[in-house]
């Protein structure tokens, strides 16, 4: 009897240990997991950062190194490989702090920031979306910097995005904007000039649309990314991200409802990011489209031949855009003076440098972005239209508004609200937030 | 020491073995659920979820998600799309079980390759068929202009209407291998004895299939509705790819629109309280699983 009791009891702990590693396998898959999406995003990544582990290993005997970590979302390779070189190349100049980064896909980023604050499990630096920094700023994980960096030559859109009751909670990464890239041996074949307002756009697109070829697209998805694209229309009229329900709003309603029902944009622009968007383009799918200047390095690889230029988007009375980018951000309550020493290091000019030409960036130093670019250069019509860039928000309850905004172009795209109607209903939704 | 000793009994050495499950229960569904209903009763936004105070504001979340029109076309969306596809992938899945428990050469083999929907992981099945549902490069608009049935490409996942008649028809295709599997199984524990009776008393196919099969498939019958409401109620991946809630929210999903809510806008309490109208209407069917299944044992 007494021998059976044993046994029952050795079983029963053995299966409440097995719980526990069970536990600390699931823990294990979870990160091999994310190791398999960096696989796919980029494999030379993955064999980089398996080399950062290396030396993490040997350094560690050495010395106190400290563990620094940042989480991004860029899934362009480039864009992992050259943030890598730079973490690499601040690792092997020090021996203070050993930084790390881990690739959060966009989609899940906000969720993680989220979740990581309400578990305290976050890293030391975040890059994030421009703006949803306000809103992270007030959820009260980020650090205040104020005086630690001098932004002083920073665009003022960018600085303003991480600035809060006139306190500094972040340092802009690079900067960017949306244009009007054309197909110029579409444009030449029709006989077009390239378009400065709406009306010649419309024009133009009309011209430009064939059985194969639809005229112009933009990235138009129900969320962030496609309110990114549509107040740049909405701004050029004079209305504002908060007051839409009057002529001007209206009018840009309006604007984008027509291109559609003048079939010279596919309504399938709703389900395009803007990646796809690019894709339909060098495919030469689509005549015209609003996009940013990250697409020029897979453009310039993928279709070499393609005959593309860029140029500032029509306008209706004046020109705008709307200003793209991440800022890098200081958590509180982590690693702060590692954190601060690395973006000291990554702030200056020669970094900046070289990671703003391998992202397809522009720098958010004002300075900087002056000389970064030959007067021929792709990038250059960017610098330009960045002097009518402005930014979204910034407000915590950004998220909301731009729900109300991508809402009501949604609409108007599927039909199935009238202008007036989207922006009285868009126009209800941000009063009920903005007071 | 003697009660110590009376937990030790043989009788109850069972609870003992249950014990880990339970312990695992607790820590990993319990403590959530537990949680996310705590929060759905607060006031918890960007502002207060890490710092300050979360004020108890009961049952407001639940009365503003009522006169939200998203959470409205949510619930209806998700119930119209439950069941739609139930009587769908049942009513199919049990022909094909139907059709492939006749003995013929490569029956079985052919019913293992009909499995391949249910195996593929549902982002592919879902990004497979928005190319499907594409409307100028699509393969269905396409067939259908070449047999002329439409001279103009339907734009299937631009508008309201059909974009909800594609994720069903993506789910029917997945939902169907998981019907049939099961009802094959079902039907291989009818006794044979009873066809064969059946047909020395002359019975006629339809007869037999009333009479016979139908009956003694009632378990398994019940158990295939149940677990597929419950499969397809909670439905996430497949909607998140094929249109996010689009266009225009009106295939927003509870799940879809609990997860928009929490993590796009911020607003954490009101999408915990989406998640809880989820959880009860499945709780519901649950206990409803529960009483059928052990039910029938009694019998």
């Amino acid at each position: 009897m007494k021998r059976k009791k044993l046994i029952a009891l050795f079983a029963v702990l053995t299966m409440t240990a097995g719980l526990i590693t069970g536990c600390g396998t699931s823990g294990n898959t979870e990160e091999s997991a994310a190791s398999v999406d960096e696989g796919a995003a980029g494999e030379e990544t993955a064999v980089d950062e398996g080399a950062a582990e290396e030396t993490a290993s040997e350094a560690e005997p050495a010395g106190e190194a400290e563990a620094v970590t940042i989480w991004y979302y860029w899934e362009t390779e480039g864009h992992q490989v050259a943030l890598d070189q730079v973490i690499q190349e601040y690792n092997s100049s020090q021996s203070n702090y050993e930084v790390s980064a881990k690739y959060v896909p966009f989609a899940d980023f906000k969720k993680q920031l989220s979740i990581g604050a309400s578990a305290d499990e976050l890293p030391d630096i975040a890059i994030l979306d421009s703006p949803d920094h306000a809103s992270y700023v007030e959820m009260g994980i980020f650090e205040d910097i104020t005086g630690k960096f001098d932004v002083g030559n920073y665009y003022e859109g960018t600085v303003n995005s991480c600035t809060v009751d006139d306190k500094l909670y972040g340092v802009p990464f690079g900067v960017n904007c949306l244009a009007l890239y054309y197909n110029e041996d579409m444009l030449s074949a029709a006989g077009c000039e390239v378009p400065t307002t709406w009306d010649e756009l419309m024009t133009t697109a009309k011209a430009l649309t064939t059985d194969s070829v639809t005229g112009l697209a933009l990235c138009s998805v129900q969320n962030e990314e496609g309110t990114f694209n549509f107040v740049p229309w909405l701004w050029s009229t004079g209305a504002t991200s908060y007051d839409i329900n009057n002529e001007n709003g209206i009018r840009a309603l309006s604007f984008i409802q027509s291109l559609i029902n003048e079939g010279v944009m596919s309504k399938e622009c709703i389900n395009w990011t803007q990646g796809d968007v690019m894709n339909q383009f060098i495919a030469g799918n689509v005549a015209m489209m609003e996009n940013g200047p990250w697409q020029i390095p897979t453009m310039q690889s993928e279709a070499p031949d393609l005959n593309w230029k860029v140029t500032l988007i029509p306008k209706d009375s004046e020109y705008s855009s709307v200003l793209g980018g991440e800022n890098y951000a200081v958590i509180s309550g982590g690693n702060v003076e590692g954190a601060l020493d690395f973006l000291t290091y990554a702030t200056s000019e020669e970094q900046v440098k070289f990671m703003m030409d391998k992202f397809g960036y522009i720098s958010a130093d004002k300075t900087i972005a002056a000389n970064q670019f030959a007067a021929d250069s792709p990038y250059q019509p960017f610098v330009e239209e960045l002097n009518y860039a402005m930014p979204r928000g910034p407000l915590a309850e950004w998220p909301s508004v731009s729900d109300a905004i991508s809402l009501a172009f949604n609409q108007v795209i599927t039909g199935t609200a009238t202008p007036e109607d989207a922006a009285a209903e868009a126009q209800a939704t941000i009063d009920g937030i903005v007071k | 020491m003697k009660k110590i000793k009376r937990m030790f009994r043989y009788e109850n050495v069972g609870i003992l073995f249950v014990f880990p499950a339970f312990l695992y229960m607790l820590v990993f569904v319990g403590y959530p659920i537990i949680r996310n209903i705590i929060l759905s009763f607060q006031d918890v936004s960007a502002g207060n979820l890490v710092r300050g105070t979360k004020s108890f504001i009961m049952f407001d979340n639940y009365s503003a998600l009522f006169h939200d029109s998203i959470f409205r076309t949510s619930l209806s969306n998700t119930l119209r799309y439950t069941i739609l596809c139930l009587v769908f992938q049942f009513m199919i899945g049990f022909i094909l079980a139907l059709f492939f428990n006749q003995r013929f050469a490569l029956a079985k083999p052919i019913r293992g390759i009909l499995l391949a929907p249910w195996m593929i992981p549902v982002t592919v099945t879902a990004l497979m068929f928005k190319l499907l549902f594409a409307t100028d490069i699509g393969v269905i608009n396409y067939i259908l202009r070449s047999l002329h049935l439409i001279n103009k490409n339907i734009e299937w996942l631009t508008t309201p209407g059909t974009a909800m008649f594609a994720l069903i028809c993506a789910n029917v295709w997945i939902g169907i291998p998981f019907n049939m599997i099961l009802i094959s199984t079902g039907l291989t524990t009818i006794p044979k004895e009873l066809y064969e009776s059946a047909s020395i008393d002359e019975a006629n196919k339809v007869q037999t299939f009333f009479n016979i099969t139908l009956p003694l498939l009632k378990p398994t019958i019940e158990s295939v509705l149940i677990l597929g409401f419950i499969y397809t109620f909670k439905v996430y991946d497949l909607v998140y790819v094929m249109t996010s809630g689009g266009p225009v929210n009106s295939t927003h999903m509870l799940s879809t629109y609990s997860y928009k809510l929490s993590f796009e806008m911020f607003k954490y309490s009101k999408g915990s309280a989406v998640a809880n109208v989820l959880l009860l209407i499945l709780l519901v069917v649950g206990i409803f699983y529960i009483k059928v299944t052990t039910g029938g044992e009694e019998e």
